[in-house]
């Protein structure tokens, strides 16, 4: 029996600096095979599909059950988690690229610290620090609980922000991920001390006026976060906190 | 209490900023943003239900259509009303419009979903918009003869204008993406302000909005119709206005002069009114 193979092309890239080039790869089908398990393979013999030996690939993976949002990339020209992507569900040759909206490191390494940057900018925690024992916060009904899991999940992967047409250099947008955590901190009991600063931050700019409700981050997003409703609901409360701001002043 | 602490400059192997991270509270853009969207609705989208409802006068023929073009320029400070109301918010948003459309960057080959296709078709639905309305007032409202001194050529004028095909299809292109424009703009003013913050209701709200932008194309169609339609074909230039009216209404003072009774006769009548009726 012939084995079966799956091709693959990876977009390199050795430094920041240096020119993309694409290379293939024809890798022996294993069932359950992933991208990051066919980047496993290959780091295990280097070896392009015309026979020239090159190096591994270099990318970002952790949990490999789409729990971490490290290996996000653009697979096939889609950006999604390259752990959870099956080589079974995708069309041959599989194309892997890295994301195009952040400051490559080499291969398919990005810097997404932009996310964590803006995640501090909103604050985006619950305040619990103190001198002293503050004891017990607030109880949270089960109902708020379940309201509120589905933003809890987000994996930090930067694929809402990928997909967006608005969020760029130009824009500086803060991303549908950010506004969703806002969403989240602003619901919790104690963490809603915060919620007028974090309500005030997302007005600057690069800020929730920017989204111009594509809804491509809802579609792409791997954890299902109703990313769209948080937009409406924070974008409401934005509003009315500039108008109570300005009336106040 | 936790302080955001400055962000580590970016590692130095690391070449090409990226997005830069949010400008917390800081810049007035959150304004101009939401004074474009707002004007979207009012007054440009009022103003837009007026005008449509005021063509379909036209359906009526040259006099009705007339009429409300007396009855339009006869409101109070309406040269101020037309600039404060119409115009200006018009430029603004146009303006505004266009500078937000060249910060974004479209992805429509990559992820062809339809909220993709909407926000790109909001785009090209407001360029046309924006560049038939500077067409539009250019030619009815400061070129050729003056409505607002004779609301009774208006008829006329808009019908040698679509007396050509081109500007037929112009006109017909442009009132598709007019009502397309205003009628996913306040789906958009909805989802954006939290007015529809739940999935099934902007889904719902959708429904409601594609009926109501149908309609109003359509109501929009049907009155270009009216002018190149055989129904009247070849208006006069000018059409007699509100005569009839003010011919009634001075014969009524006079026959009431004349039948004038004192009210509180035995066998006056009701009221000079019904006598002033009857005479007519």
């Amino acid at each position: 029996m012939a084995t079966r193979t799956v091709t693959f092309e990876f977009k390199r890239q050795a430094s920041p600096e240096a020119a993309a080039v694409w290379e293939k790869f024809e890798l022996e089908w294993r069932p359950g095979m992933n991208v990051v398990s066919a980047m496993m393979e290959i780091a295990r013999n280097p070896v392009t599909a015309d026979g020239r030996p090159t190096t591994p690939i270099a990318y970002d993976s952790n949990c490999l059950e789409e729990i971490c949002g490290s290996c996000a990339m653009r697979i096939n020209g889609k950006a999604r988690m390259a752990c959870s992507a099956l080589v079974d569900n995708l069309e041959q040759p599989i194309k892997v690229e890295p994301l195009t909206k952040f400051p490559l490191v080499r291969d398919l390494q990005v810097d997404r610290s932009v996310l964590f940057e803006n995640l501090m900018r909103v604050k985006a925690w619950v305040p619990v620090d103190g001198t002293y024992d503050l004891g017990s916060g607030p109880r949270v009904y089960p109902q708020e609980q379940e309201a509120n899991y589905p933003l809890s999940n987000c994996i930090s992967c930067c694929c809402c922000m990928e997909v967006c047409p608005q969020f760029n250099d130009v824009t500086g947008f803060v991303g549908a991920a950010t506004i969703a955590q806002v969403k989240l901190f602003n619901n919790h009991p104690t963490g809603k001390v915060y919620k007028e600063e974090r309500l005030r931050a997302l007005a600057g700019d690069g800020g929730i006026q920017e989204c111009g409700f594509a809804q491509n981050c809802v579609e792409v997003c791997p954890k299902q976060i109703p990313l769209t409703n948080a937009i409406s609901d924070v974008g409401r409360d934005v509003v009315a906190q500039k108008i109570k701001d300005w009336l106040k002043s | 209490m936790a302080t955001v602490q400055p962000a580590a400059p970016r590692p130095a192997h690391i070449v090409g900023r990226g997005p830069e991270p949010l400008r917390a509270g800081k810049g007035t853009s959150f304004l101009w943003h939401k004074l474009h969207s707002l004007l979207g609705i009012v007054p440009i989208g009022a103003f837009l239900l007026e005008h449509l409802l005021s063509n379909f006068e036209a359906l009526k023929g040259p006099i009705a259509y007339g009429e409300q073009v007396k009855f339009l320029n006869s409101l109070p400070l309406v040269r101020v009303l037309e600039w404060v109301f119409i115009f200006l918010p018009i430029l603004y948003h146009g303006i505004y419009g266009v500078y937000i459309w060249l910060r974004g960057k479209s992805n429509i080959v990559y992820y062809p979903w339809a909220g993709n296709w909407m926000y790109l078709m909001q785009r090209y639905t407001g360029l046309i918009a924006f560049a038939y309305i500077g067409y539009h007032v250019a030619t009815q409202r400061f070129m050729g003869v003056s409505l607002p001194e004779n609301p009774g050529a208006a008829f006329a004028k808009v019908q040698h204008e679509l007396a050509n095909p081109w500007i037929v299809a112009v006109y017909v292109i442009a009132m598709i993406a007019v009502c397309w424009h205003f009628a996913y703009g306040v789906w958009l003013f909805a989802a954006k302000w939290g007015i529809t913050p739940g999935e099934t209701a902007r889904r719902r709200f959708g429904y409601i909005c594609v009926a109501f932008g149908v309609l109003l194309a359509g109501m929009g169609l049907a009155s270009i119709w009216a002018f190149v339609g055989p129904k009247y074909e070849n208006a006069p230039e000018n059409v007699p206005l509100s005569y009839q009216r003010t011919e009634i209404r001075e014969q009524r003072t006079e026959i009431s002069c004349i039948c004038a009774f004192p009210a509180n006769l035995p066998g006056a009548p009701d009221s000079q009114d019904s006598i002033v009726d009857r005479a007519l």
